[in-house]
């Protein structure tokens, strides 16, 4: 009897999870109403769910990474469009970049795209990649009412393909410097110093600091060839052929800034980090007294309270010897994306509109509040920017990178930039190891061609 | 007669029954993907764009430098690990065996709890344990076995090392305790036998254990060298593959071609079949080694 009462709750057991398994992947996708056809193997049970979950015809799903910024961002934006709207809802689902990269893999390969949210975010390095191999998991937004003029050319740019907007940008990631203020002070330097100058005399100075109060002066994380990509594009240089192949094999400014990362690591000015989480701790918990990456870094700059009034921020150094060498990059920043499963095209568009394209107030409380640097161009006349921040000592920093933004060469990433990055990050770490620079580009180009089939 | 055979079908019947789900659940699950990827191992293009291209992946994967790369970090593991984590659980199995050993349920529960815990956290302590500024440099500069923190994970032979080590201390536990479970069906009385003949416990170990123990290290074997290359979880959560792809393994190169940069769903099939190939081949030499009856 005992035994029998046991299998039942067994039995019992089993059939929840099954049925709740299918639940919740029809929950992940609460705009896919009619998607239960397409999907037989779920069998005639779960269709009443999915048609429910996908009932509310106000709400749209999004795919984004991060509480502190992207959701945070799209939550104001989500209460500012509810003024008018008050049943529009968001249904947010927090999705790391990398399991995105896994999500939109899985489901474009497969080729069923109702599983696909309303909304997703997508970082700029990818964009080209996604646009080229799956245009059809986009809607085009060209004629959806947003203005494209307002934003920058050049961040518009990153998401247009044969002349159709893909995609709404949202932050940038200009390159900005942060040190600490009071450390330099003690090496007998301060914030101007480290202005506009080039990287030699950033190791001159890097050199003398390390020597009197042991600290480096900013640390990159092994394994990936951002940096590189910074500085390659610091100084208006390519990495891409105008055939698309790989241009490294005597690519001057690619081999310039090789060059300078081998010195910046051998004089130990530059400190290596192997993960992103050691990488974030070296300047927030003292090995570096600096960093130098996109200016959301900043988020990461602000974490402890106790340095407030601390830091102060400038601008890059240049390369050495190259003239067409300048003190401003660009690193990360990302798009909104309509994905074609969206059922409701219009009421997406008119969102975008209303917030991302056409609210300052939106602008006014998310860079504050989260340090996102706007691409629309109209909330750069805001009030909002040139107030003094305190954790960098009243510098009006947001004033500044949107001057630095503006001066940002423009740089071809392409469809294989993941390919080229991970080829010249195996480049970084085997020159520091001794291995001769022309060898090293060569086996990288050779790894790209393969990779792009070539 | 009519109505015997009607019975036999009838237990047939409720036998397939019972096997159905299961059965069912197999096909579906495994069975429809593994072929349908054999089937895209034979196509070729970028994302969903997928054409039939015969064997241009299946050769591709020879003028592969970084696959091939793969291939030897993963038999390096192979070669290294699977012997001294087999060896070591033969010891620790045989050793708690004693019946005059105390808090034996203690000790056997430690030596297995490793591999209770998650891929991906153990790899990440590993990973911190092993950093610049980790623990086990901060422990060998202060007892001054090392002047200055060595970065591990930065130089290819130690970020080898650091990973085999972190699979001896995941795996050894499990695999002891198929030993220890084998060790119960030899006669006790064998080994007092031994005893009163004068043998040595090293001697037992070798003419009793060991030999007695033989389908079950067959079968260790012949899991971990299938666990081994099909390493994931420790190549990309510890080294990342790093550095500069010395320690990547080809589950993780193949990961990496499918979903990190421009997706080749047809190239990483052709892979993942030449890994089946390998661990079908590395099984059935290890059977016909490890396998001596008639």
């Amino acid at each position: 009897m005992k035994k029998k009462l046991l299998s039942i709750i067994l039995a019992a057991t089993m059939a929840a999870t099954v049925l709740a398994g299918c639940g919740s992947s029809d929950s992940g996708n609460a705009s896919g109403s009619g998607s239960a056809a397409a999907d037989s193997s779920n069998g005639g049970a779960t269709a009443d769910t999915s048609n429910a979950g996908g009932s509310g015809d106000n709400t749209l799903t999004v795919w984004t990474w991060d509480p502190n910024f992207n959701i945070y961002s799209i939550r104001e934006a989500e209460k500012i469009y509810q003024k008018e709207n008050p049943d529009f809802k968001l249904e947010i689902v927090e999705t790391p970049w990398e399991d995105m990269q896994t999500n939109l893999g899985t489901i474009l390969g497969s080729g069923n795209l109702s599983q696909l949210p309303d909304i997703l975010l997508m970082q700029d390095f990818a964009f080209q990649k996604y646009a080229i191999t799956y245009p059809d998991m986009f809607t085009d937004l060209t004629a959806s009412g947003i203005d494209f003029s307002t934003f920058g050319a050049g961040k518009v740019a990153e998401s247009t393909v044969n002349g159709k907007n893909l995609g709404v940008p949202f932050d940038a990631g200009t390159e900005v410097a942060c040190y600490r203020k009071d450390l330099l002070k003690d090496a007998g330097y301060t914030i101007d110093d480290l202005t506009d100058i080039d990287w030699d005399r950033f190791i001159e100075i890097g050199k003398d600091v390390k020597a009197k109060t042991g600290y480096s002066l900013f640390s990159t994380q092994a394994g990936s060839a951002d940096f590189i990509m910074q500085l390659v594009q610091s100084a208006g240089g390519e990495i891409w052929k105008a055939d698309g192949t790989p241009n490294f094999v005597g690519n001057d400014i690619l081999i310039k800034s090789l060059e300078t990362y081998k010195e910046l690591f051998d004089t130990g000015v530059m400190a290596t980090a192997n993960d992103w989480d050691s990488y974030i701790a070296t300047f927030t918990s003292g090995k570096t007294l600096g960093t130098i990456n996109g200016c959301w870094i900043i988020a990461s700059v602000q974490a402890d309270e106790n340095q407030s009034g601390l830091w102060g921020l400038t601008n890059m150094p240049k390369l050495t010897g190259v003239s067409s060498a300048t003190n401003y990059s660009n690193q990360g920043g990302s798009t909104w994306v309509v994905t074609s499963n969206c059922k409701n095209v219009e009421l997406a568009s008119d969102f975008f509109a209303k917030t991302f394209a056409g609210s300052n107030e939106l602008y006014d409380t998310i860079l504050p509040g989260a340090g996102a640097i706007s691409c629309w161009t109209p909330a750069a006349g805001s009030s909002v920017y040139s107030e003094p921040i305190a954790f960098f000592d009243g510098q009006a920093i947001y004033a500044e990178i949107a001057d630095f933004g503006a001066k940002v060469p423009g740089f071809e990433r392409g469809v294989y930039f993941t390919e080229a990055n991970t080829a010249l990050a195996n480049v970084a770490t085997n020159i520091v190891n001794g291995a001769d620079i022309d060898a090293e580009l060569k086996a990288a180009e050779d790894t790209v061609n393969f990779d792009m089939g070539n | 007669m009519k109505q015997k055979i009607g019975l036999n079908q009838k237990r047939n019947l409720f036998g397939w029954v019972f096997l159905a789900p299961a059965v069912i659940l197999i096909v579906v699950m495994s069975f429809v993907p593994a072929i349908n990827a054999f089937i895209t191992s034979f196509k070729t293009g970028n994302g969903a764009d997928l054409h039939f291209a015969g064997l241009t992946n299946y050769l591709r994967i020879f003028k592969d430098a970084v696959f091939i790369q793969s291939v030897k970090n993963c038999f390096f593991y192979l070669i290294i690990q699977v012997p001294v984590m087999l060896v070591l659980a033969l010891i620790l199995a045989s050793m708690l065996n004693n019946r005059k050993l105390r808090f034996k349920g203690i000790m056997r529960t430690c030596i297995f709890l490793p591999c209770a815990t998650s891929l991906v956290a153990y790899s990440i302590i590993f990973r911190s344990l092993f950093a610049a500024d980790g623990f086990v440099n901060l422990v060998a500069t202060k007892l001054h076995i090392l002047s200055e923190p060595y970065n591990f994970l930065a130089h290819p032979t130690s970020a080898k090392i650091v990973i085999i080590i972190a699979l001896v201390w995941r795996w050894t536990g499990y695999n002891m305790v198929f030993y220890l479970a084998g060790l119960q069906n030899i006669e006790y009385s064998v080994y007092e036998a031994a005893k009163i003949d004068g043998a040595s416990p090293l001697q037992t170990f070798f003419k009793i254990t060991v030999p007695l123990l033989k389908p079950t290290i067959l079968i260790t074997a012949i899991m971990s060298t299938n666990g081994t290359l099909q390493l994931f979880d420790e190549s990309v959560n510890l080294t990342n593959g790093g550095p500069s792809n010395q320690s990547i393994t080809m589950s993780h190169y193949i990961y990496n071609q499918a979903f990190q940069g421009v997706p080749k769903f047809g190239y990483t099939s052709a892979m993942s079949f030449v890994i089946l190939f390998l661990v079908a081949i590395l099984a059935l030499v290890q059977m016909k080694v490890g396998d001596k009856r008639d």
